[in-house]
């Protein structure tokens, strides 16, 4: 009780002071009158008796003072003397406080701005309810390569029914389909999922509903849910397109509800269905068949589940179906299932990003804050006199000090909501930089946590930069009053620690410098990597068939009809002027979202010796592989009008015929993927095509005749004369004109997905680099500071030498020697840091060791030109000293 | 005389300004006569360490103070005792008459 009625009174103190001071004059005032009326009474005259009173109690302002310090408040009394006292000597050298507010509002906001991009998309809890406890399960087969086989949907029900750790399992995979009924056909990528998907992640609906359980059974009607993104795009928010109905796969499809903003993951999605809905999912063959695996499994922890009791659970029920249903699995010792947070799997590849980004902007904030602590002390000097003044009049060390602190806490919280101004600017942009990163990126938003961030950081360089100067050694402000010869005690003091100050940042920029270097040359690497394609005038699309017209029965597709599709739309393109050939396959180079690999066999080869063997399957036109430019190196080509009679033929890469065929020619060779059941011969040997990554040699490949298996969502490729972009309407209308439902999608240049799949790390180099260069200029201008410092001490010495004729190169040799000797310094501890922090990139670079030579001499050569041209300005000021004027000084 | 300022034990002077207030409110003059009078003008408390103990007692939340007005129909500061303040009071007075008569033997010892 009594604390809080201290606080109450304190607070009263604070806040009702003013009333609070006038109550107490009032009551000083009325006990004064009384003491008068006293003495008048004792018989003096009221003259003689206010003076008596007056001296029997004393000065009412000294009083008064002690009674302002029983308030307890004194501390914030001074502290408000303390800031309005530094807001006044900011205002009187504006050019300080903008040069320090400026430096640290790029160094804060850019700490922010990483920070809340590390904050939106590595520490905010996911969007889902229970979100921790989410996972993705993977069933992968290490030997053979593949490391996500899927399930199947027979297995996903006796994962649901029997494991007991999990609370939940859904099943989820996503295809593309043709909605009809809006303005145009509109090809959406559609989440297909059981029905308790959502309920599992515990998404309410922005409007309408999710799925119901029975919406699950086969023959319920189908029904659909709309992704926020593709409901505002596609229908402008319209609330009434709930309870619309649709065109699909040649069902009516019903709209029930539109979901909120959520992570684009497992992928951007459109729409929703739940799995019934789905022709390849209700296929009586892929309901049947344990081996038919096709779709992924999402699962929660039981609370208190731990992942590795939860995984061991799920690898012992793995063991039990493959002894029960052997011929359901590969013939391969390990399978495996794993399971992986959803969490980390949102974020993979974009943690090691941001947390270096993070470094480095710390990095660059303690470069800044060296800076401004050399500035501070280079004012402390000039504040010499103030200083002693208020040191001579009784100012204690620690008063001062809390004044200095003060100042610099100020600055630094100025700086602080510069940056945060900055960081909110930019928002926009850390939004779309992390999207290359990590599907979670609308997520980032200057918000709370991200102020509190701020405001610690804008504290912590406040202390750090304002105590700084404060340090033993340079607590001589009253020697600066004195004879001019005492003052360099205090300044020798002040000189070694601005050049250690100076020493560190120099450090710290070549570390940033040996950073953006590694990550240059990596980037150099990757740009030249020899892809296996000619990317120069092509043009690429996605196009994809309405599933149901192109139908046998509900269920299989008709591949002659869609191999006649694209023949004919193929042989009109190729009349159109400019173009010089059209192909066709089911994916394009580098599409990192493709993954289709299988285990085939040899023939003649005996099972010893045969090792399971793995390749990924593309289906290819004739004419892809020169569309495209990918080299046949030996044997033929396909023909074109492949249908599925024998001899059936294959194409391998070359990395194929390496790795299976070592010693052997492989053409004319044939091969099983399906057993042994029907075998392909190998007639002609392709170059490599890094299919999903430009960072991933090719793996071995088979090709397959595309008019034997012809894709209903699949990639076209124009190889033009001139600039491919000019033919995209004409594509588009052809497309259109070949079939009214077909809907087109991804149309670019293999120019363009070329640079897309450089482009994050192309972002992260320039990044990188800026951080470098503005951390070597703030160091620069530091290094010269010092230095210019240094010759106005020294200008008495230099006039004298110059005037007794020293040779001035031998003086510039001087400054810039003591310059450089200062940067080798630097560069040696920053030598050792450098090794250290280049090791945490190794997973970042590509084709460059952390410890890269030629990176580590071009930052050392670097930082040394420029801190040779820091030099020059000073040295070139000391040059110009004029001996008479120099004496006279 | 004893001047409160400087030949008072520590602690005393608020021991003094609690005791006067134990009868019922009274403001700061009232509170300085009444401990010079009950002390037969020994004690003179001078208003330079009257009022900071008395923000200091408030402070503590031992007294509470209220505008009222006095005998002679002016505004004047009333202090009152806290429930809290009763309590200190009860407890310095005891510490007090047992240092007091420990104070007396010694001296009558020598």
């Amino acid at each position: 009780m009594t604390i809080f009625h201290r606080l109450r009174f304190r607070w009263r103190a604070l806040v009702g002071r003013r009333r609070l001071e006038e109550e107490m004059r009032e009551e000083l005032a009325r006990h004064l009158e009384q003491a008068v009326a006293r003495q008048i009474e004792r018989g003096l005259a009221p003259q003689a008796a206010r003076r008596a009173a007056r001296l029997e109690f004393g000065s009412p302002d000294v009083v008064a003072e002690e009674c302002r310090e029983s308030w307890g408040v004194r501390l914030v009394d001074e502290l408000r003397g303390d800031l309005r006292l530094g807001l006044r000597s900011l205002r009187r050298s504006p050019g300080y406080a903008l040069a320090v507010v400026s430096t640290l509002g790029l160094g804060i906001g850019a700490n922010t701005a990483v920070f809340s991009v590390v904050r939106g998309v590595l520490l905010r809890p996911l969007p889902y309810d229970g979100g921790e406890r989410l996972v993705a399960l993977r069933q992968s087969a290490p030997q053979l390569g593949a490391t996500d086989l899927g399930f199947s949907v027979l297995e996903l029900d006796d994962y649901r029914r029997q494991l007991e750790r999990v609370e939940a399992v859904v099943e989820y995979h996503s295809m593309n389909f043709t909605l009809l009924g809006g303005d145009e056909p509109l090809r959406v990528q559609t989440g297909v999922v059981s029905a308790n998907y959502f309920d599992m992640l515990g998404v309410e609906p922005l409007l309408g509903r999710t799925f119901l359980p029975d919406e699950d059974e086969l023959g319920a009607e189908a029904v659909l849910v709309l992704s926020h993104r593709f409901w505002r795009a596609a229908y402008g928010g319209d609330p009434t397109v709930v309870g619309r109905h649709f065109q699909m796969n040649d069902r009516p499809h019903t709209v029930v509800g539109v979901l909120p903003p959520l992570p684009s993951y497992p992928d951007a999605n459109d729409v929703y269905m739940p799995a019934s809905a789905c022709p390849f999912r209700s296929d009586p063959d892929s309901l049947a068949r344990r081996e038919a695996r096709a779709v992924t499994a999402f699962a929660k922890l039981a609370p208190g589940a731990t992942l590795a009791q939860a995984t061991s659970e799920a690898n012992g029920l793995l063991a039990r179906l493959r002894a029960e249903f052997a011929a359901a699995y590969p013939q391969t010792e390990t399978i495996g299932i794993e399971l992986s947070p959803v969490g980390d799997e949102m974020t993979r590849g974009a943690r090691r990003t941001f947390l270096l980004l993070l470094a480095t902007v710390g990095l660059i904030l303690l470069v800044a804050c060296a800076n401004v602590a050399n500035l501070a002390l280079a004012r402390l000097s000039d504040r010499g006199h103030e200083l002693a003044l208020r040191t001579a009049l009784g100012g204690g060390r620690r008063r001062l000090l809390r004044q200095l602190v003060t100042e610099s806490t100020l600055l630094a919280f100025l700086g602080g909501v510069l940056g945060l101004l900055l960081a909110w600017a930019a928002r926009g942009l850390l939004v779309s930089f992390a999207a290359r990163f990590s599907v979670r990126a609308e997520e980032i938003a200057i918000d709370a946590t991200v102020f509190a961030f701020t405001f610690v950081v804008a504290a912590v360089t406040g202390l750090v930069f304002g105590s700084l100067p404060g340090l033993p050694g340079t607590d001589a402000p009253a020697r600066a009053l004195m004879a001019e010869g005492a003052r360099s005690t205090g300044t020798r003091h002040r000189r070694r620690l601005r050049q250690s100050l100076v020493v560190g940042q120099l450090a710290l920029s070549f570390v940033l410098l040996v950073v953006a270097s590694l990550a240059l040359r990596s980037l150099w690497r990757l740009n030249g990597v020899d892809a296996g394609f000619e990317s120069e005038n092509v043009l690429t699309a996605q196009i994809h068939l309405n599933w149901s017209t192109y139908t046998l029965d509900a269920h299989r597709l008709d591949r002659e009809r869609v191999a006649a599709f694209h023949d004919r739309l193929a042989t009109e393109l190729r009349a159109v002027p400019g173009v010089v050939e059209v192909g066709n396959a089911w994916t394009f180079p580098l599409n990192a979202g493709f993954a289709n690999s299988g285990q085939f066999e040899i023939e003649g080869r005996t099972s010893e010796e045969r090792a399971p063997m793995v390749a990924t399957q593309i289906g290819a036109s004739r004419a892809y592989f020169e569309a495209v430019g990918v080299p046949l190196l030996r044997g033929d080509g396909f023909r074109g009008d492949e249908r599925g009679e024998e001899p059936r033929v294959t194409l391998v890469n070359r990395e194929f015929a390496r790795r299976y065929f070592p010693n052997e020619d492989p053409l004319g060779e044939r091969i099983s993927g399906n057993g042994g059941r029907s075998w392909r011969t190998i007639i002609g040997i392709v170059g490599d095509v890094r299919q999903s990554d430009l960072r991933e040699e090719a793996e071995p490949t088979t090709y397959l005749p595309f008019t034997e298996f012809p894709g209903f969502s699949s990639s076209i490729f124009v190889r033009t004369l001139g600039e491919p972009l000019l033919l995209e309407r004409e594509l588009r209308r052809r497309v259109l004109v070949a079939d009214a439902q077909a809907a087109i999608s991804g149309v670019e240049t293999l120019e363009q997905v070329r640079s897309a799949a450089l482009a994050p790390t192309a972002l992260v180099t320039r990044l990188l680099a800026l951080f470098a260069g503005v951390a070597l200029f703030i160091s620069a201008t530091g290094l010269g500071g010092v230095l210019a410092y240094s010759v106005a001490q020294r200008t008495r010495e230099i006039g004298v030498r110059m005037a007794l004729g020293a040779d001035p190169r031998r003086v510039l040799g001087e400054i810039v020697g003591e310059g450089l000797r200062t940067t080798v310094v630097g560069l040696a501890l920053g030598l050792v840091a450098a090794l250290a922090v280049a090791r945490l990139m190794t997973g970042l670079l590509y084709g460059v060791s952390p410890a890269d030579l030629v990176c580590l001499v071009a930052s050392a050569a670097t930082l040394l030109a420029t801190s040779f041209v820091a030099c020059l300005l000073p040295g070139r000021r000391a040059l110009a000293v004029e001996p008479m004027h120099a004496l006279r000084v | 005389m004893i001047d409160s300022r400087s030949d008072l034990l520590p602690g005393t002077l608020d021991l003094l300004v609690l005791r006067t207030l134990q009868s019922g409110p009274r403001h700061g003059w009232a509170i300085s006569q009444r401990i010079e009078q009950l002390s037969d003008a020994v004690l003179v408390v001078t208003q330079g360490s009257l009022y900071p103990a008395l923000y200091r007692l408030e402070e503590q939340g031992l007294i509470e103070a209220e505008w009222g007005s006095s005998e002679n129909n002016r505004r004047a500061k009333y202090y009152r005792l806290t429930r809290a303040g009763r309590k200190r009071l009860a407890n310095e007075t005891e510490n007090w008459e047992r240092l007091s008569a420990a104070v007396a033997r010694v001296l009558a010892a020598t």
